[in-house]
């Protein structure tokens, strides 16, 4: 799909679950009520805050490129995270 | 790890990198919540535009909240490598220098929506950048944020 007037949401190049009808419904209803809600209350459901092994251990991290961090994160980080490209 | 991201900080960013004339934008899942997104997430991400002046101005702003940046961490900050992951300070944030699936900052920043006077990503922006990472956590999400798009545009027409 490639939206109209803008070139960038191109989901063409990824494979997607399809959601149900019932999904879809679903979320049409948690987008209605977090409209209604003030950002600072929606921000107070978003983030969280857990520990993620690896990623967490050290204070900072750093990387030239893009393609070297999704690398290191391939090769470092357990897959159920999901920071890899493969299950 | 840094405390929960909430909204104070989310402002203390905002003021910080104002004071400090910093050009960013959210971005990321953090980016789409400011937008409206129902979702959780654990830290903000912000895509900084690559130049040395605003990289000087980035760590300056860093130090200002209180993040712990040694000499060599500043240094890099101010060259711009394009990922940068911050755990040194009062929240997490994740620096993006050149995120995938975008192709250059003054791009994203003329198409960039502002909440709250939070500068933010426009959203097609951060699908393309999930879409371009093609992660397993991206490709979890791209369905409901795909949904959320829909809504999102037909709300603001």
């Amino acid at each position: 799909m490639k939206s109209p007037g803008h070139p960038r949401a191109d989901f063409s190049t990824v494979t997607l679950v399809e959601p149900t009808l019932e999904e879809r419904r679903e979320w049409e209803a948690q987008f209605e009520a977090a409209a209604r809600r003030p950002l600072r209350t929606r921000m107070r459901y978003a983030f969280i805050s857990t520990y993620k092994p690896v990623l967490d251990d050290t204070d900072y991290r750093s990387f030239d490129t893009m393609a070297e961090y999704r690398a290191w994160c391939e090769a470092n980080l357990p897959s159920w995270l999901g920071y890899g490209r493969k299950v | 790890m840094g405390a929960r991201f909430d909204y104070a900080q989310a402002e203390e960013i905002r003021d910080a990198f104002a004071r400090q004339r910093v050009r960013y934008l959210f971005i990321g899942k953090s980016g789409a919540i400011l937008l409206g997104f129902p979702d959780t997430t654990q830290d903000a991400d912000v895509f900084v535009e690559k130049s040395a002046a605003n990289g000087r101005a980035t760590a300056a702003a860093l130090r200002e909240l209180g993040f712990a940046l040694t000499e060599a961490e500043g240094a890099e900050i101010e060259r711009g490598k394009d990922f940068i992951q911050l755990k040194n300070g009062p929240f997490d944030l994740d620096l993006i220098f050149a995120p995938d699936g975008i192709e250059s900052f003054e791009d994203a920043w003329r198409r960039h929506v502002d909440v709250e006077g939070f500068p933010v990503c426009h959203l097609d922006d951060i699908i393309a950048s999930k879409v371009a990472a093609n992660r397993l956590r991206d490709r979890e999400s791209l369905p409901r944020l795909r949904a959320f798009r829909e809504y999102w545009l037909r709300r603001r027409s």
